[in-house]
C-alpha cells in the first residue's frame, strides 16, 4: 500500500490555510442554513396545521416536492438552472464588507429549502406529541391559541424535537460535501483541489473524512448538552451520555428505561 | 349548601329549566350540538344563579361533558346561546347588527373568567406546581408577578399542597395533581368554576381529598357546575341536580327531591344503577 504518512500527519495536524477556510465555510453554511431552515420549517409546519385550506395545500406540496427530489438536483436547478433560464442569478454580494459569493448564497438557500421540509415534518410530529388536553387547559385559562402554542405547546414539543433535529443537522453537515458541484469551495472541494495538485488522493480524503467526523462528533456533544439543559428544565433525568451515543454501548435495560421515560414524558 | 336562601327556592323547582332566583351567572338557552350525524345536545337550557352548585348527572353519552364544555366554548355550539356573567360567550353582534363569532382574543378574555377543571388534570409538565398556578394570572391577566406568586402560594396552602410548590406535577399523585389544577383555575379569580368529572380518573383513596377541596369551595360561595358520578358529594353539596339523558335535561331539582322522588322514568332507571 502506498500511504505517505508524513503528508497525512501534516495535512491532518497542520492543515493549509485553504483547507481551514474550506472547513470554516462548511461550518458557516451548515449553521446558517440550519437556522434559516428551522424558521422556514416552523412556518411550513404551522401552515400545515392551519385551517386555511390554501396554506395546508401549499405545505403538503412543499414537503412532497422538496423531500421527493434529490438535494443535488435542487441545487443545480436553483443555481445553474435558474441562471440559464434567466429567472434569477445569484451574484456575489457584499455583507458588512464581507463578500459572499453567489454560489455560497445558492448553497445556503438550497440547503435551507431542502432541510426545511424535513424540519417541518419533525416540528409537526413534535407538536402532535403534546396531548390535546394541554391545549385545552391553556385555552381554559384564557390564553389565545397563539399564546397556548408559544407558552405551553412549543416548550414541551421542543424537547421531543431536538433529537431528530440534531440528527437532521448531522446529516446536513455531511451533505455540504455535494456543494462542490456548484463550485463552493467547502472542505470537500478543497480536498479535491489538494488531491489533484499533490496526487495524495487517499491521504487527503482520509483527512477530509476525519474532519467531517470531528464536526459531527463535536455536534454530538453540543446536542447532548442541549438535550440535558432541556431535560433539566423539564425536571427529567439527564439524556444518555455522549460516550454511549458514540459507541453504542446501550444495555437493553437502559433502552427500555429510556423508552419508559419518554413514554411518561409524552403522557405527562 | 353554598346559599341557603336559594336552596329553599330550588327545592320545589322540580322540573323544566329551573330558573333560579337572584342574579344568574350562567344562562344557556336551547343549546344544540352534533358531531357529524350524531346529535349530542338537542336543546339544553339551564340557568345557574350566583353561588349555586349544580351537579350534572346522567347515563354516559347523555351529553353532560359536552354541555359543560360548551359553557366556555371548548366545544363550539351549533345552535342556541350561552351567557356567562352577562356576556354572550363566543359570539357578538357586530357593527352591522349581525351575529358573528368573537375573535380569538375576545373569546380568550371570556374564558379567563371561567375556571375549568379537567378529568385528567392537564397540568403543565414543563413548569413547577407553583408556576402552574401563577403562570396564567401573570401572562394572561398581566398581574404583578410577586403578587401572583403570593396568591398562588395562598391557593396551594388552601388545597393543602404548600409543601409541593417547587415539585413537578408528574411527581404528584393524581389527587394532588387535581388539587393543583383547581388552584390553577382559582388563581384567575373566576366568576364560575366548571368541573368535568374531576374524580373519575383518580384511585378511590384519592377521591375524598379532591371532593373536600370542592366542598370548601362551594361553602365559600363559588358558583360551580360539576359533572360527577359522586352521588354522596352531590347529595351533600349540590343545590341542584340536573339530569341529562339523550341530549336533553329530563329533571332538575334539589338532590333530596330528585334522589328520593324522581319524576322521570329514565331518572329512576339511572339512579337505581348509581345509588
Amino acid at each position: 500500500m502506498n500511504f505517505n504518512w508524513e503528508f497525512f500527519w501534516q495535512a491532518l495536524f497542520t492543515p493549509s490555510r485553504q483547507f481551514l477556510d474550506g472547513l470554516m465555510l462548511t461550518i458557516v453554511i451548515s449553521v446558517v442554513a440550519m437556522a434559516l431552515a428551522f424558521i422556514v420549517g416552523l412556518i411550513i409546519a404551522l401552515m400545515g396545521r392551519s385551517k386555511f385550506l390554501p396554506f395546508k395545500i401549499f405545505a403538503s406540496l412543499y414537503i412532497w416536492v422538496i423531500r421527493g427530489t434529490p438535494l443535488l438536483v435542487q441545487l443545480v436547478i436553483i443555481y445553474t438552472g435558474f441562471a440559464a433560464a434567466g429567472i434569477f442569478r445569484f451574484e456575489d454580494a457584499d455583507l458588512f464588507g464581507l463578500v459572499i459569493r453567489g454560489a455560497v448564497q445558492a448553497a445556503i438557500v438550497g440547503l435551507m429549502l431542502n432541510e426545511s421540509a424535513y424540519v417541518a415534518e419533525i416540528v409537526r410530529s413534535g407538536l402532535e406529541s403534546v396531548e390535546r388536553g394541554q391545549h385545552e387547559a391553556a385555552l381554559s385559562l384564557g390564553m389565545t391559541p397563539l399564546a397556548a402554542m408559544r407558552r405551553i405547546i412549543v416548550p414541551q414539543a421542543i424537547r421531543i424535537m431536538v433529537p431528530p433535529l440534531g440528527n437532521s443537522f448531522n446529516q446536513m453537515m455531511k451533505q455540504t460535501s455535494i456543494l462542490s458541484i456548484i463550485g463552493v469551495s467547502e472542505m470537500f472541494q478543497v480536498g479535491t483541489i489538494i488531491s489533484s495538485a499533490t496526487f495524495m488522493v487517499f491521504e487527503i480524503y482520509i483527512v477530509v473524512a476525519l474532519y467531517y467526523l470531528l464536526l459531527t462528533t463535536v455536534w454530538t456533544f453540543i446536542q447532548a448538552q442541549i438535550e440535558n439543559v432541556l431535560n433539566t428544565r423539564a425536571g427529567l433525568p439527564k439524556a444518555e451520555p455522549v460516550f454511549k451515543r458514540l459507541f453504542g454501548v446501550r444495555s437493553k435495560k437502559m433502552t427500555r428505561q429510556q423508552l419508559q421515560q419518554h413514554a411518561d414524558a409524552v403522557k405527562a | 349548601m353554598s346559599n341557603t336562601s336559594e336552596t329553599a327556592t330550588m327545592a320545589d323547582g322540580a322540573s323544566g329549566s329551573g330558573a333560579p332566583q337572584g342574579e344568574s351567572i350562567v344562562k344557556a338557552i336551547d343549546v344544540h350540538k352534533a358531531f357529524g350525524d350524531k346529535v349530542i345536545l338537542s336543546g339544553v337550557s339551564l340557568e345557574v344563579a350566583r353561588g349555586e352548585v349544580v351537579v350534572l348527572v346522567g347515563p354516559s353519552g347523555a351529553g353532560k361533558t359536552t354541555f359543560l364544555r360548551t359553557l366556555n366554548m371548548l366545544e363550539p355550539i351549533d345552535g342556541g346561546e350561552i351567557h356567562v356573567n352577562g356576556q354572550r360567550i363566543g359570539q357578538k353582534v357586530n357593527s352591522r347588527g349581525k351575529l358573528v363569532d368573537c375573535s380569538a382574543r375576545e373569546l380568550a378574555a371570556q374564558r379567563a373568567d371561567i375556571g375549568f377543571v379537567f378529568q385528567h388534570f392537564n397540568l403543565f409538565p414543563h413548569m413547577t406546581v407553583l408556576e402552574n398556578v401563577w403562570h396564567a394570572p401573570v401572562h394572561v391577566k398581566g398581574e404583578n408577578k410577586n403578587e401572583a406568586v403570593a396568591h398562588a402560594r395562598e391557593l396551594l396552602e388552601k388545597v393543602g399542597l404548600a409543601d409541593w410548590a417547587e415539585a413537578r406535577p408528574r411527581s404528584l399523585s393524581g389527587g394532588q395533581q387535581q388539587r393543583v389544577a383547581i388552584a390553577r383555575s382559582l388563581a384567575m379569580r373566576p366568576a364560575l368554576m366548571l368541573f368535568d368529572e374531576p374524580t373519575s380518573a383518580l384511585d378511590p383513596e384519592m377521591v375524598g381529598e379532591v371532593l373536600a377541596v370542592m366542598k370548601d369551595l362551594a361553602n365559600g360561595g363559588m358558583t360551580m357546575v360539576v359533572v360527577s358520578h359522586e352521588m354522596g358529594f352531590t347529595r351533600e353539596v349540590a343545590d341542584r341536580v340536573v339530569v341529562l339523558d339523550g341530549g336533553r335535561i329530563i329533571e332538575d331539582g334539589a338532590p333530596a327531591q330528585v334522589f328520593s322522588d324522581p319524576q322521570h322514568e329514565r331518572t329512576r332507571q339511572f339512579l337505581s344503577k348509581v345509588l
